[in-house]
């Protein structure tokens, strides 16, 4: 069980109406077209389910919410997992492969250079899919704080990058990091 | 795939990718238009390309060569490879599907929507319009070539540099040059003054000159040769009068200086002044206030120092460097160029320095601009703080923040503890290299004592503007960062421009129409979609509905806040982006939920809009407004100054002065968003009795969470996730017991649980 969870719903979130997903009640698989979907005892079989983080920073593994799209096009939510590894290692899987899908976060482990360019920083950086290059504007709100030590780059078409840790850079790459994204 | 007989909306079709098409039955002569996706459905960094035939669509990786499927088996391939084909006869609907850092073009079959291609936030207009053309194509409509090929809204035309925001003016080609060069440009209105500016620095340097030449005369002909004694008075003299002419003209230069330093601060603060008023709102959704304000009063003050620091701090330091340097070669060249040595330390040693501090300002700038908006947040909300009793929380967030405000300047101050002992070091060595090369020349006859003394005075004027010209770059790295904020605001581009030639509107009728309207602040996420309405002059309109459903949004498009990105917002049958934009804003009043009132007087605060207002047109406007007989009781009655935000007066009374000041100007269409939710029973009841009597002649839109207000409405909407899902009058909406209805009876019930 993850870090300040509880194992048993609070009153208050059972009077609020969150639904918590449990291994003995909730049947996680893949259907037609690859999508995923979801049965929940006594309720319903929900097709065409995707998987979203609460808490992707602090909780990135638990606190999963699962949901999908109504017939009215709205999207609706199924429930939340709160400890995925309860789950099947399968279902752990296919949600695993979800969030994957889900979140488009390149993490970057090497600064190769940081330019400053009409008001842009034109960053040369290595990330876990090789070497690549953005711009991003130069303001505070591009550069959010990700974590207690992290970094979160939005570049100019809100593409994220992610520094999960700005002091397990090298002193180079860092130097160069904060020459610019100081705050 | 033949891509010239195709629409393609971006990229050219790989020759695999043409081959696996062939190899799914899709000829060239089928494609209507391909786009390409920069990843794969599992994420991976690859490009994919979507290709639409007017029957199918069908999506390939560019690095797979995939069979034909057999017949019958399932076309859908994860992990690259192909997608589909999908018979668009089978899709009932599109969509792109927002996920975080990425999107999915998804098809919806059989109530289950399938991601077709994946693709990173980059390309997300591209496949915006993409969808919108399958659209099209699946209700059997034309294409739109046009939309298909225009130019990326992100991306320059010219130079291909991801853009600010839209349509904003590309920073590569619009010809901007450093911040330096555009603050001398600011001085060209001053240039026969600074001319005259540079006339008195040349006369000043040329006095400064004189004294060490005399000191030789001096000393080689009247105290060592005693051969013209008679100078002695002359030589003083004209020392005297050197040293007098030098003050004249250091006054002057001061006051020149002073005189155009504040005049340019003052012009730049009126033209920043000048374009945060012009910006639209959405320039301050994405700018915090504070920062703003930082660069207005802080900032700017480094311009005022410009005129100084480059007339004396720079211009007149050169000129006094290149004369004692022509001086001194012309005395003894050899002795000169000792003299030079440690030059080559200066010009190597103060770029490595620039390199090294200027980002070092960029903290210093940025804990300032921090600390203001923090102070202005905790002061602005202290009851809210005191409320929750986080005074302490507060006390250690701006402890946190000095602490960080602290270090950057320490970082600053350490670089220059450093750098100005080195270079004083490097100084130091001049006199020294004099005393050595120039006593050692004296000593063998080969230099006489006066033009050693002549060095020793020259050398003491020529470091020291050196030494200068080195601080002078430590003024211009903070003054470079100060600019460079300055100026990027001054470049700040609103979205909302002014038509070029604009309709004027001097009368009004108050007709609004809304015609097939989708906007989102965020684009790519719709707040409305495709919402259409109308409202005849004079009527009564009201917009109910959830929160965040789209309610206020309706009223900051009729208020031309922001633009729709389709349809159209027509008043009097004319769109809003093409009305002058001071009467579209002086025949709408718009009184808003929180009573926004200045530090000033009632009637000030009243008459803002319309500042030439009689104080009869505030009494009558006040009255309009219920508020006459409140303001009548207070002592200082419409002359009382007001607290901030208007304290000193119930949140009833702030609304209705704010109503007030709406009213004065008779504007022909009245806009009320949740004007009365913030209030007590009691002053709703008296703001609705004035708005009774104050809708007649005039078009009202009234956005209410208390669904009381709205039973006299000639016309409701109610609004559900970005759309009108109902509409009609209250009677009619309530026999449809639907979602007003539902509304309706909930507020019914919780009034009767408030009264039990």
């Amino acid at each position: 069980m993850a870090e300040g969870t509880t194992e048993e719903a609070s009153p208050r979130a059972t009077l609020i109406g969150v639904r918590w997903l449990k291994p003995d009640t909730t049947g996680i698989f893949e259907g037609s077209y690859s999508l995923l979907h979801c049965s929940v005892k006594n309720d319903a079989l929900y097709r065409g389910v995707f998987a979203v983080r609460m808490f992707p920073v602090t909780y990135p593994d638990g606190f999963i919410s699962l949901g999908y799209t109504d017939t009215d096009e709205k999207l609706r939510e199924i429930g939340v997992i709160e400890n995925l590894w309860e789950f099947p290692p399968e279902q752990q899987a296919l949600v695993r492969a979800s969030l994957d899908r889900h979140y488009h976060e390149p993490a970057i482990r090497r600064v190769y250079g940081v330019k400053l360019r009409y008001g842009q920083l034109f960053f040369d950086v290595e990330t876990e899919r090789g070497r690549e290059s953005f711009i991003l504007p130069w303001r505070g709100d591009r550069a959010e704080d990700f974590g207690e030590r992290g970094k979160l780059l939005l570049d100019v078409f809100d593409n994220r990058y992610v520094i999960p840790d700005v002091q397990q850079l090298s002193p180079a790459d860092r130097s160069r990091f904060t020459k610019y994204v100081y705050w | 795939m033949n891509s010239s007989d195709a629409y393609v909306v971006f990229g050219k079709i790989p020759n695999s990718v043409r081959g696996a098409a062939t190899a799914h039955g899709l000829t060239d002569r089928e494609c209507l238009f391909s786009a390409k996706a920069d990843l794969t459905l599992d994420g991976s960094v690859r490009e994919t390309w979507l290709i639409v035939t007017a029957t199918s669509a069908i999506a390939i990786g560019s690095e797979f060569q995939v069979p034909a499927p057999e017949p019958g088996a399932e076309a859908v391939v994860r992990g690259g490879g192909v997608t589909g084909p999908f018979p668009l006869k089978d899709v009932d609907r599109f969509r792109v599907f927002h996920t975080v850092g990425s999107a999915f073009l998804q098809f919806r079959i059989g109530g289950l929507y399938v991601d077709v291609v994946c693709f990173s936030n980059s390309l997300v207009d591209v496949f915006d319009r993409v969808r919108a053309q399958l659209e099209r194509l699946h209700q059997g409509r034309e294409l739109q070539p046009e939309a298909l090929t225009k130019p990326r809204e992100l991306i320059c035309p010219t130079c291909g540099l991801p853009l600010p925001g839209r349509k904003a003016q590309c920073p590569k080609c619009q010809g901007g040059h450093g911040a330096f060069f555009r603050a001398l440009r600011l001085m060209i209105p001053y240039r026969a003054f600074l001319a005259l500016l540079l006339v008195a620095m040349l006369m000043r340097v040329a006095l400064s000159l004189l004294p060490p030449y005399l000191t030789k005369i001096l000393v080689n002909n009247v105290i060592i040769a005693k051969t013209h004694v008679e100078w002695l008075k002359w030589i003083v003299l004209a020392l005297v009068g050197a040293a007098a002419g030098q003050m004249v003209l250091n006054v002057f230069i001061g006051l020149a200086n002073a005189k155009v330093g504040n005049r340019i601060t003052r012009d730049l603060r009126d033209m920043l002044q000048d374009k945060l008023v012009g910006l639209g709102v959405d320039y301050y959704d994405q700018n915090p206030t504070g920062a703003l304000v930082s660069r207005v009063l802080w900032d700017v003050d480094y311009f005022g120092s410009f005129v100084d620091q480059v007339a004396q701090g720079f211009l007149m330091n050169v000129m006094t460097v290149i004369g004692i340097g022509v001086v001194l070669f012309t005395e003894n060249w050899q002795l000169a160029l000792w003299v030079m040595l440690p030059i080559p330390l200066v010009l190597i040693g103060t770029p490595i320095f620039w390199k090294y501090v200027y980002p070092r300002y960029f903290p210093v700038w940025d804990s300032q601009s921090k600390a203001s908006q923090l102070l202005s947040g905790i002061l602005s909300g202290i009851r809210l703080v005191k409320s929750f009793g986080q005074e302490n929380r507060e006390r250690k967030r701006f402890q946190g923040s000095s602490a960080y405000m602290q270090q950057a300047r320490v970082g600053l101050a350490y670089s220059f503890a450093v750098f100005n002992p080195v270079m004083g070091f490097i100084f130091g060595l001049g006199g020294l290299i004099i005393w050595l090369v120039g006593g050692m020349m004296v000593v063998k006859a080969e230099l006489d004592m006066g033009t050693l003394m002549l060095f020793f005075g020259y050398v003491a004027m020529f470091y020291g503007p050196i030494s200068s010209l080195t601080s002078f770059s430590n003024w211009l790295t903070g003054f470079v960062a100060a600019g460079h904020r300055v100026f990027e605001l001054l470049d700040s581009t609103t979205t909302l421009q002014e038509d070029p030639h604009p309709v004027r509107m001097p009368e009004l009728g108050g007709a609004i129409e809304f015609r097939n309207v989708t906007f989102g602040y965020d684009p790519h996420h719709p707040v409305l979609k495709n919402v259409s309405f109308k409202v005849n002059p004079g009527q009564f309109l009201g917009v109910v509905g959830k929160s965040g459903c789209g309610k206020t949004t309706i009223v900051n498009l009729i208020c031309r806040f922001y633009d729709v990105q389709e349809g159209e917002v027509l008043i009097d049958d004319v769109d809003v982006r093409k009305i002058a934009r001071e009467d579209l804003h002086n025949h709408v009043g718009l009184v808003l939920q929180e009573p926004f009132l200045f530090r000033a007087a009632v009637r000030d605060n009243i008459a803002y809009g319309q500042p030439d207002a009689v104080p009869r047109q505030v009494i009558e406007a006040a009255k309009a407004a219920n508020a006459h007989d409140f303001i009548a009781r207070m002592p200082g009655a419409y002359d009382r100054k007001l607290g901030e935000r208007g304290a000193g007066l119930s949140g009833g009374e702030r609304q209705r002065v704010t109503l007030a000041r709406a009213l004065i100007r008779e504007p022909k269409i009245l806009i009320l968003d949740e004007a009365t939710s913030s209030v007590d029973t009691e002053s709703e009841q008296e703001i609705q009795t004035a708005l009774a009597l104050l809708r007649k002649g005039r078009t009202s839109v009234v956005v209410a969470h208390r669904l009381s207000t709205l039973k006299n409405a000639d016309y409701i909407l109610v609004v559900d996730d970005g759309a009108i899902v109902e509409s009609g009058s209250h009677e009619e909406l309530m026999q449809l017991k639907k979602l007003y209805y539902k509304l309706v009876r909930i507020q019914t019930e919780l009034t009767r649980l408030e009264l039990d």
